[in-house]
């Protein structure tokens, strides 16, 4: 048998791994248009000058070699041929037994005019990027980040580590307004205009200017204000890549034929680090005709650390009628609890991550916490304790 | 694979393992030297209490499915096939602690003085034989056997 | 959507207190309780051994004896004999100053209060002083109790036989319990608990009972007699209580400790001329005492002869923090403890002044006046200008947090074994008869500390203390469980709607509320003296009486020695935490079970307030049949 994978991010690494795991004796074959492996998550690192390209690898350097992985690197995938099982690109094919389209997603971009006549706009979500905008912010000055959500102030806090003072528009009323209430997504903002960045909020750029040599030069936000700007870089989402999919995906991450599967991004389910490489496990599984449904993760649920403050958000964080909200703040700590009929619905918590795993269990499977006879903030994995005869934890009732 | 079994009704709370834990990882021999008001001082395991009062140690199982190395983004959690354990590497960790988030039974945290890395039960791999938790426990709550679930 | 604002603090029975607290913006004792909740199994049952270096041996099924051979027997008992030692001792070194400053003042001719008292005294000591003079009488008075504290272990205290109820004495003669000198009694103790030495738990458990005549009769009973010679004795009236009682115009001076005559000459002199021109030179109207702890319930009981520089009493030891919290006090003068380590960094952030005046309380950060009887004035005039110096820097940076809504104005104080009687007529008859046609019950004394574990701050105290009066119990209470309840208003004569319809009827026609304060826990001294008037009334010992004793919420070794004291009553004894002992099945046996056969008493152990109360009501119960009042 003869598996194919297209893309080398979270989904194609994990799917490659499981399916030499299960199948040791499968031929592999891994084509990418990157030509590293790296995390993307850890791109604000390389453009700070913290982490090499090596250092970005989330597999061991030998990764490939040691499962007998054919990597074709550096190769953008054009089509698929489901019936004759091919994959083509330019200068040649590839046939497989089972596909898998890992191909993520791109920086979307708003429609901002000119951004097309000017260099110097980038968005941030491969190392070309990165390395691009390290590149060029090493010149610049007047550097402006669209969008404070996690990649956009990733890339502040690269050019921050830089020497940079960015500026970071969005149009929410604060930062990492997906992630975070404003009471939590304050604490960062204080840190990062501590640091020399300056905020935006309610606004958003309709144009940018070049200098007539095709560099940027200037943008100009919605309310006519223009700002001298010579690095733009947009981080306000993510479109999938998702034009090799011949189909939505299904329960098993099918997405044409018995033998097409997607994962990660390139899906558009949900779309996070842990998503990706459980969508790659449970695509690999099945590959290898090991039939495995796959269970929509959360949609939000993320940390963020930014200074050394760390916070974990999951769930439903803004409460709404009917809620009932716990709130508990002390010595640098914010913790908040969204209930709805005594199902916690969310959590953001603050300055104290620790042992909070449970959370996301409690979340994710609607447990019921009212019947437990103790504050919320006693809640843990305590009341649920149970041991297989492995000695492996289980949730009980 | 070796893990070690936790017979939750035998436990005293008495926290001679979370002394052990702290006493494995800090690099100095004896105990009699520790200082236990030290910020640097972790213990990968604790005991939690219920609502009926009872305790609850809280150890690393080394799942068989790591919620911890499945959200890793870093490469630094890795459940290694050979010994089953997770293991995990501070110098790859980009302290996302995404991995905290993920453990669904709370058992990871930060590290209390940097908060620059995970707190993450290594099974005193560099002390041989059974971890110092496991020797330390006074009523064999917790003691190490081979399982087969790997 | 529904908001509630949790705080990681521990829960109060007063809830405007717990909330107080879970607002503060520093770090207190309900603070702490969380990170403290997992307790050593082995520390709980008592089964930990450090008496020598092949330790610490804990006692568990694999291994059921230390290194040396002693089994969890022997362990607790050593244990628990030294922690009832430690406690005895804290309250012989009160009985032990405070008859020393019997005696010094007796010697300087100074200021006796209470003269009708020192005659009952001396008629009740046996010591004949006709034709002598207060002061004669006083000294006499001093040098017998001093002369008992200090005699050898094998000399029997002379007044234990007039101090005790006959029929006890008697008893605890056939037990051979009777006590040597009080300090040669500790000094056993210690001994006898020191590595390789007793190894019998029996015997050990035994000692703990010489141990609480000794702490009862003389720590307890005498402390408070030669309190009211030196301050005047305790009148029935109506005070307030809570942090209402703090006057931020004036210069604030919380008290802590147990031993009221060490600052009878301190209270005196904040009415005098001097330190009120100092106070005023200051900007403050004058100089006030703030009551935290017992000494302040010793205040608030004797208060008829406090008022001009008290105001009353704010809280109990786990309150001290908070009343420190609200900024207006501006020194702490401790002479013992309840006084918290956890005061020392409020008082730092807050700039206040700690001042030790017993060196036998010396605190981290505080500095230590020598207050010997001679030195006092000197002392006092130095404490009162550092303190009027801490107002002065403090009170222009210091952040007022007051809480004027906390506590009540209605709470009844000032009973003691003579004003109550008074009360009723200088006769026990009214009581007994209430009692004997059921309109009372019986009678619970409720007493000893509150501690933070279990339920949280007064919870069982106040809960158990709900559910003793509704069920006609009539409640008196000693010690820091008594600064939690009037706090949250069951001393005001009001709480008689709480009360069951008997008691009820009973307490609306008196006027008085349904739980009866007499102040700090050395007045359990003083119910002791109760019991056994009341049985000398009816020709009963006192193990007969409708009358059950609980520390629901005991905190440290002294109510250990009280309770100790409680079973050689022959009391029926509730706790709300075990003794650290349950890992002994022989101490078990004897605390709860054989200790009837011995004394009459037995240890009873529920943390539920309204299981506690069936089982106490329960037991009055049979006692009522035993007198057949049922």
């Amino acid at each position: 048998m003869k598996h194919v994978i297209i893309g080398v991010g979270a989904a194609g690494i994990v799917a490659a791994n499981t399916i030499s795991k299960h199948r040791p004796n499968d031929q592999i074959v891994m084509i990418s248009a990157d030509d590293a492996v790296y995390s993307r998550c850890m791109l604000h690192k390389y453009i700070g000058g913290g982490r090499s390209v090596e250092a970005l690898s989330f597999v061991s350097p030998n990764f490939f070699e040691a499962r007998n992985i054919v990597w074709r690197k550096g190769i953008s995938v054009t089509g698929i041929d489901t019936a004759a099982k091919t994959v083509s690109f330019d200068g040649g094919t590839e046939t497989y037994d089972k596909l898998l389209i890992a191909t993520g997603a791109k920086s979307a971009l708003p429609p901002i005019e000119g951004v097309k006549d000017c260099s110097g706009v980038y968005g941030l979500r491969d190392l070309a990027d990165a390395t691009a905008i390290r590149d060029k912010a090493a010149g610049a000055e007047k550097i402006v980040i669209v969008g404070a959500g996690l990649v956009g102030l990733d890339a502040a806090y690269g050019l921050i580590e830089m020497g940079k003072k960015p500026m970071v528009i969005d149009m929410a009323k604060s930062v990492l307004s997906a992630n975070l209430d404003e009471r939590a997504a304050e604490v960062y903002q204080t840190k990062f205009e501590e640091a020399g960045c300056v905020f935006r909020f309610e606004s958003k750029v309709s144009k940018v200017r070049s200098d007539g040599a095709g560099n940027l030069s200037c943008m100009i936000l919605g309310s006519g204000e223009e700002i001298p700007c010579d690095l733009l870089i947009i981080a306000v989402g993510i479109n999938p890549e998702s034009k090799l999919l011949p189909g939505k995906p299904d329960k098993y991450l099918k997405v044409g034929d018995d033998s097409v599967f997607a994962a990660g991004d390139a899906t558009g389910l949900s779309s996070s680090w842990p998503s990706a490489m459980e969508q790659g496990e449970v695509a690999a599984l099945n590959m290898c005709g090991i039939e495995t449904v796959y269970e929509e993760c959360l949609a939000q649920r993320n940390t963020v650390n930014f200074f050394g403050i760390a916070s974990v958000s999951v769930g439903r964080f803004l409460a709404t009628d009917g809620d009932t909200l716990d709130v508990r703040v002390d010595k640098g700590r914010y913790q908040k609890i969204v209930i709805n009929d005594g199902v916690p619905a969310g959590v953001i918590l603050q300055g104290d991550i620790s042992r909070c795993g449970f959370w996301q269990y409690l979340i994710r499977n609607n447990v019921n916490i009212e019947k437990i006879p103790r504050s919320v903030w006693k809640v843990s994995f305590a009341d649920a304790y149970g041991l297989n005869q492995d000695g492996e934890y289980e949730w009980v009732k | 694979m070796r893990r070690i079994l936790i017979d939750s009704e035998k436990c005293l709370g008495c926290k001679n393992c979370s002394i052990a834990c702290m006493q494995s990882h800090r690099g100095e021999d004896g105990v009699a030297g520790l200082n236990l008001s030290s910020q640097e001082l972790e213990s990968r395991n604790t005991v939690l209490m219920n609502s009926k009062k009872q305790y609850k140690p809280l150890f690393c199982r080394h799942c068989s499915k790591p919620g911890c190395a499945k959200s890793c983004m870093s490469g630094a959690m890795v459940k290694n096939p050979e010994t089953g354990l997770v293991e995990y590497d501070y110098e790859k960790c980009a302290a996302c602690f995404m991995c905290v988030m993920n453990c669904p039974f709370g058992v990871l945290k930060p590290d209390r003085a940097s908060g620059t890395y995970v707190v993450k039960c290594d099974f005193c791999a560099d002390k041989g034989s059974n971890p110092e938790c496991v020797k330390n426990c006074p009523t064999g709550a917790i003691k190490v056997e081979e399982v087969t679930t790997v | 959507m529904s908001q509630r604002f949790s705080c990681v603090t521990c829960a109060s029975a007063d809830k405007p207190l717990e909330r107080f607290i879970g607002d503060l913006p520093m770090e207190t004792s309900f603070h702490r309780v969380e990170s403290q909740e997992i307790k050593c199994g082995f520390g709980l049952d008592g089964v930990c051994c450090r008496l020598c270096a092949n330790g610490p041996c804990r006692i568990t099924p694999d291994s059921p004896k230390g290194v040396c051979g002693a089994n969890a027997d022997t362990i607790v008992g050593r244990n628990f004999l030294r922690a009832v030692a430690a406690g005895s001792g804290c309250y012989i070194h009160v009985i032990e100053n405070t008859a020393r400053n019997l005696k010094s003042t007796a010697l300087a001719k100074g200021e006796l209060k209470g003269s009708k008292a020192l005659d009952k005294l001396c008629a009740m000591l046996g010591i004949d002083v006709s034709g002598q003079d207060i002061y004669a009488k006083a000294l006499k008075v001093a040098d017998a109790v001093l002369d008992d504290l200090y005699k050898p272990l094998f000399e029997k205290m002379t007044l234990t036989e007039n101090l005790a109820y006959k029929p006890r004495f008697d008893r605890w003669q056939e037990l051979g319990i009777l006590p040597g000198g009080a300090k040669s009694e500790i000094v056993a103790g210690l001994v006898k608990t020191s590595t390789n030495l007793n190894s019998d738990p029996v015997d050990m458990l035994l000692h703990c009972l010489r141990l609480g005549i000794s702490t009862g009769l003389y720590g307890l009973t005498l402390t408070n007699l030669l309190n009211d010679v030196i301050l005047g004795e305790p009148e029935i009236r109506i005070a307030p209580v809570g942090l209402r009682v703090i006057d931020p115009e004036y210069i604030n001076i919380m008290l802590t400790g147990h031993q009221h005559s060490m600052i009878a000459y301190l209270q005196e002199y904040i009415t005098s001329d001097a330190a009120i021109q100092q106070a005023k030179a200051a900007g403050a109207k004058g100089f006030k005492l703030v009551g935290c702890t017992c000494v302040g319930q010793d205040l608030q009981v004797r208060g008829a002869h406090c008022t001009a520089f008290y105001d009353g009493h704010a809280g109990n030891n786990f309150t001290s923090e908070a009343i420190l919290a609200t900024g207006a006090i501006d020194a702490v003068i401790t002479e013992f403890n309840c006084t918290l380590p956890g005061i020392e960094p409020i008082c730092d952030a807050l700039q206040i002044k700690q001042i030790c005046i017993d060196t036998i309380a010396k605190k981290a950060n505080a500095d230590v006046v020598d207050y010997s009887f001679d030195k006092r004035p000197e002392a006092t005039v130095q404490i009162f200008n550092e303190v009027a110096a801490a107002y002065k820097a403090r009170r222009k940076d210091v952040e007022l947090r007051l809480l004027p809504e906390h506590g009540n104005d209605s709470t009844l104080t000032g009973l003691s074994e003579s004003s109550l009687k008074g009360f009723l007529g200088d006769t026990w008859m009214p009581l007994i008869e209430l009692i004997a046609g059921g309109q009372i019950k019986g009678l619970a004394a409720v007493v000893g500390c509150s501690n933070l574990t279990g339920e949280g701050h007064d919870v069982l105290t106040v809960k158990l203390t709900e559910e003793l009066i509704k069920k006609d119990i009539l409640v008196l209470t000693a010690g820091c469980s008594s600064g939690g309840i009037e706090n949250c208003g069951l001393m005001s004569p009001d709480a008689a709607e709480l009360a069951g319809p008997n008691l009820k009827a009973v307490c609306q026609k008196l006027g008085i509320p349904p739980v009866l304060n007499f102040g700090p826990c050395l007045a359990i001294g003083r119910l002791e003296i109760i019991a056994g008037e009341i049985a000398q009334a009816l020709n009963i010992d006192i193990p007969q009486l409708p009358l059950v004793l609980s520390a629901p919420q005991w905190l440290e070794e002294q109510a250990l020695a009280d309770g100790a004291f409680g079973l050689a009553l022959g009391l029926p004894l509730h706790l709300g935490l075990p003794p650290f002992v349950t890992g002994s099945p022989i101490a078990v046996q004897v605390l709860c079970k054989d200790m009837i056969e011995l004394t009459g008493g037995q240890v009873l152990i529920n943390g539920d307030a309204a299981e506690s109360a069936n089982l106490l009501e329960h037991i009055i119960i049979q006692k009522r049949k035993g007198l057949n009042l049922e």
